[in-house]
């Protein structure tokens, strides 16, 4: 048994070594299409799961109460909540100023600058994850704030023109991720965009004697935090210590439950999922146009390694076992591989603010499941067709060259008997594999879909998010045009390197006929061209196609905004993915054409 | 005691007007220790035969017993342990495993019937000394000359013991100097009374059996006895 196993290995260790190129093409495809799709697959929940790590690090409260001002009247009101429905703890209420903070160097953000404890309380204690927390004349920033400022511990800044030195970068449950940090504006109405600084309670007095905006808040904590429904239903109708209601208190009262939270957090991955999960299906679906040209391309050969070693004595379990152990063993590498990069992306992808605790993220046990059955799948797909044929076939026939019948498609070919040699051989090497070409245009049409999409996104006016005296990029906007991007990129990544394999496969099945043409006159230049024309007319139906469905993508995932790019411009796609193919089929078709015409037929017949 | 019986045997390909008989109808018996060389012109349907014999191809009709086990209606797997622990083949374009070394090739078919790593690796080292290719065991095939792989082709033929070995035109690739080499080593498994059938068209190589048996259209048309 220790024998067999030894020799599968051997046999699967010294294919992978001879031939590494397709190794690692069927590696790249699966790891590229399992890191993305695993992604896609990571974010529904993705938000909830780290808000709940952060919230429940940092003692989170269970329902923020605001109320504009920091007057008697927003006091009284804030303090009476202890009285609502459900609620068993409350802090001490805190204020918070909408300032405006300058970064030493330059820039300006809108802030929130919270007077906070030296000691914070039970509830809401922020966690520090870089220098210290909060000391007199030095001031914290929220870590998703700091990180879009590029400010760090020890760097300085000034607020209401005054400076500070920033002692600490801290997360909290207790806010919306950055910038959403205000959670309304200080009337009590809609807030813009700003994050939030953390400064010792005292040192905010200055602050208090300006005419800075500003709003009161308490934190709350329920006897049942799952059910703050009840609470926010009545709240209101809390009696107030002027013995009316708390809905009728001068102070307008705004509450936001911790569901809330993690609902707004979700907003900046909305747009990111559909991109992520189309775009690994489409990834998937090149990764298996890729691999089954691959293994077509490998049949003959691996159909003569099953005639060695069936001719001395392995058994067809074995020889089984060889071919799909090889498959298998890169599939399985590719899929650890494809979610090792997921993990290690994850954090951008899924807390692009930073404002979350990123204590676990990636792909977790289902999706990993998922992604390693889809590789499974995908390579089980890919290796049983050859295995079963090589398996099937005599010893005798898997010796002797490969005498596979090919498809032909007659008319296709008369038809190319009109036209120059080069569209002649090209359609003549279609006509013969048919479904090679139909696969090609298919994967060439996922190619145009992702970059009609993306053009289309790009077109777009980009948002600016006003912050204060600068403008800074809309954090959610950025997040989705850069996931689309290397969503997109990936895609034509790997359709150029299925179009080098399709011209590969098609150059090396194709040697002897090429031979027999050159025998009859056919130059080189003729065949090399013959061979990109076989891969360059199955682009161009493919890249039409695919416009109008990244069109229709678009219009069903984007914002409901008019397309601001036309149609004529969408319809000049296909040129650059025509150029693309013509040269990197140039390649392998000049260096196929270029074999001597006497090796080629002696070997095709030996 | 006759290693290899054959009754009636027959391969065709094709009908009617595209009827090939390959194989048409013979009756053989090899007796254990025994040079068999089969000759004939291309086509002659020499090579089918011996596909025929080592379990290869399935014949039209006919039987094929070898060490007393019927061949032509085994099943794969049964055709696949008899030629692991039975016969040894030798090819005319060597057949290797090009992605395993000399050794590795060697140790093939001792992996592949059940033997240890460490039984293979003696067992390899052996016959590859015995081939006088010790000096090149971890070279790839790519790397060998013609007649090394030959050679090497020969020590993996041998390396489970076989009751036969059948050789398929073992020179035919090789310079005159290779062939030599390889014709000593079947001189040396001649004497060490291993049971031999070869197909060949050179008329050195048939020289050194102890039966010659000539073909044409598939039939056998003289049988020789060169040695007593």
């Amino acid at each position: 048994m220790t024998g067999r196993i030894l020799l599968v290995l051997r046999l699967v260790a010294g294919d992978v070594r001879r031939h590494p190129g397709p190794a690692a093409m069927l590696v790249l495809s699966v790891a590229v299409a399992t890191a993305v799709l695993s992604l896609g697959m990571s974010l529904p929940g993705a938000t909830e799961r780290l808000y709940l790590q952060t919230r429940a690090a940092t003692a989170g409260p269970d329902v923020v109460a605001l109320a504009p001002g920091d007057d008697e009247a927003a006091t009284s009101v804030l303090t009476s909540l202890a009285n609502a429905p459900g609620v068993v703890g409350l802090s001490r209420t805190y204020r918070q100023f909408f300032a405006t903070l300058t970064r030493r160097g330059g820039g300006e953000a809108r802030a929130i600058v919270l007077g906070a404890d030296r000691r914070p309380g039970p509830i809401d204690r922020p966690l520090v994850t870089s220098g210290r927390w909060v000391r007199p004349g030095g001031v914290v920033v929220e870590k998703g704030f700091a990180g879009a400022l590029g400010v760090h511990v020890g760097d300085g800044v000034t607020i209401a023109g005054r400076s500070y030195p920033v002692v600490g970068i801290a997360v909290t449950a207790a806010r919306t991720v950055y910038p959403w940090a205000a959670m309304g504006g200080p009337g009590g109405g809609p807030g813009d965009g700003s994050g939030l600084v953390w400064m010792d309670e005292p040192d905010t007095r200055p602050l208090a004697a300006t005419d800075l905006p500003r709003t009161s808040l308490v934190y709350l904590r329920m006897r049942d935090p799952g059910d703050t429904a009840k609470y926010m239903a009545t709240y209101h109708d809390t009696p107030n210590s002027a013995g009316g209601r708390v809905g009728d208190s001068a102070a307008r009262v705004n509450s936001f439950t911790w569901q809330f939270m993690i609902g707004q957090n979700g907003v900046y991955l909305r747009d990111s999922q559909p991109i992520m999960i189309i775009g690994g299906w489409l990834l998937s679906f090149l990764a298996v146009a890729g691999m089954t040209t691959l293994a077509a391309g490998r049949a003959a050969g691996q159909t003569r390694r099953v005639g060695l070693l069936k001719v001395v004595g392995a058994t067809p379990g074995l020889i089984g076992a060889v071919l799909l152990t090889e498959y298998l063993a890169l599939a399985l590498f590719a899929d650890a591989l494809g979610l090792a990069v997921a993990h290690v992306a994850a954090p951008a992808i899924i807390n692009p603010s930073g404002s979350l605790l990123m204590t676990a993220a990636g792909p977790d046990g289902p999706v990993v499941a998922m992604t390693t059955v889809i590789a499974v799948g995908v390579a089980l797909l890919t290796a049983l067709g050859p295995a079963v044929r090589a398996l099937r076939t005599d010893a005798v026939t898997t010796l002797s060259p490969a005498v596979r019948r090919p498809e032909y498609l007659v008319l296709l070919t008369r038809v190319a008997a009109l036209l120059p040699i080069p569209l002649l051989l090209g359609l003549r090497l279609i006509a013969r594999r048919p479904g090679r070409a139909i696969l090609h245009a298919c994967g060439t049409a996922a190619t145009s879909i992702g970059i009609t999409v993306l053009l289309l996104v790009y077109a777009q006016p980009e948002q600016g998010w006003d912050l204060g005296g600068v403008t800074m990029a809309d954090l959610m906007n950025d997040q989705t045009r850069h996931m689309l991007l290397a969503v997109t990129v990936a895609m034509l990544t790997l359709a150029l390197v299925n179009t080098v394999t399709m011209a590969w496969t098609t150059a090396k099945e194709s040697q002897a006929t090429m031979a027999i043409a050159r025998t009859l006159g056919a130059t080189p230049g003729q065949i090399a061209a013959g061979l990109s024309t076989a891969q360059l007319l199955p682009t161009l139906p493919g890249a039409l196609a695919g416009i109008p469905f990244g069109m229709f993508l678009q219009w069903f995932f984007g914002p409901d905004e008019p397309f601001a790019l036309s149609a004529g411009w969408l319809l000049l796609i296909p040129l650059p993915l025509l150029l693309a193919t013509a040269l990197v089929t140039a390649l392998p078709a000049r260096l196929s054409s270029r074999r001597s015409v006497a090796e080629t037929l002696n070997t095709e017949t030996a | 005691m006759n290693v290899l019986q054959v009754r009636g045997l027959a391969k065709r390909h094709g009908r009617e007007q595209t009827l090939v008989r390959a194989v048409d109808g013979v009756d053989l018996d090899v007796p254990a220790g025994q040079t068999l060389a089969v000759m004939g012109p291309s086509g002659c349907g020499k090579s089918t035969l011996l596909h025929l014999l080592g379990g290869l191809e399935r014949p039209s009709d006919g039987q094929v017993w070898l060490d007393g086990q019927r061949l032509d209606n085994a099943g794969e797997r049964a055709l696949a342990r008899l030629r692991r622990r039975a016969v040894g083949f030798v090819f005319q374009s060597f057949h290797l495993v090009e992605e395993l070394s000399a050794a590795e090739n060697v140790e093939l078919p001792i992996l592949l019937a059940g033997g240890s790593p460490r039984t293979a690796r003696r067992r390899a080292q052996l016959l590859l000394e015995q081939v006088g290719l010790a000096h090149r065991a971890r070279q790839l095939p790519w790397k060998l000359s013609g007649g090394e792989r030959q050679r090497v082709a020969v020590a993996r033929a041998l390396a489970n013991e076989p009751l036969v070995v059948l050789a398929d035109e073992p020179t035919g690739n090789l310079d005159t100097a290779a062939t030599n080499e390889v014709l000593r080593l079947f001189g040396q498994l001649r004497a060490q009374g291993q049971t031999l059938v070869m197909v060949t068209h050179d008329g050195r190589v048939a020289a050194t059996a102890d039966r010659l048996i000539s073909m044409r259209d598939g039939m056998f048309v003289e049988d020789t006895w060169l040695a007593s």
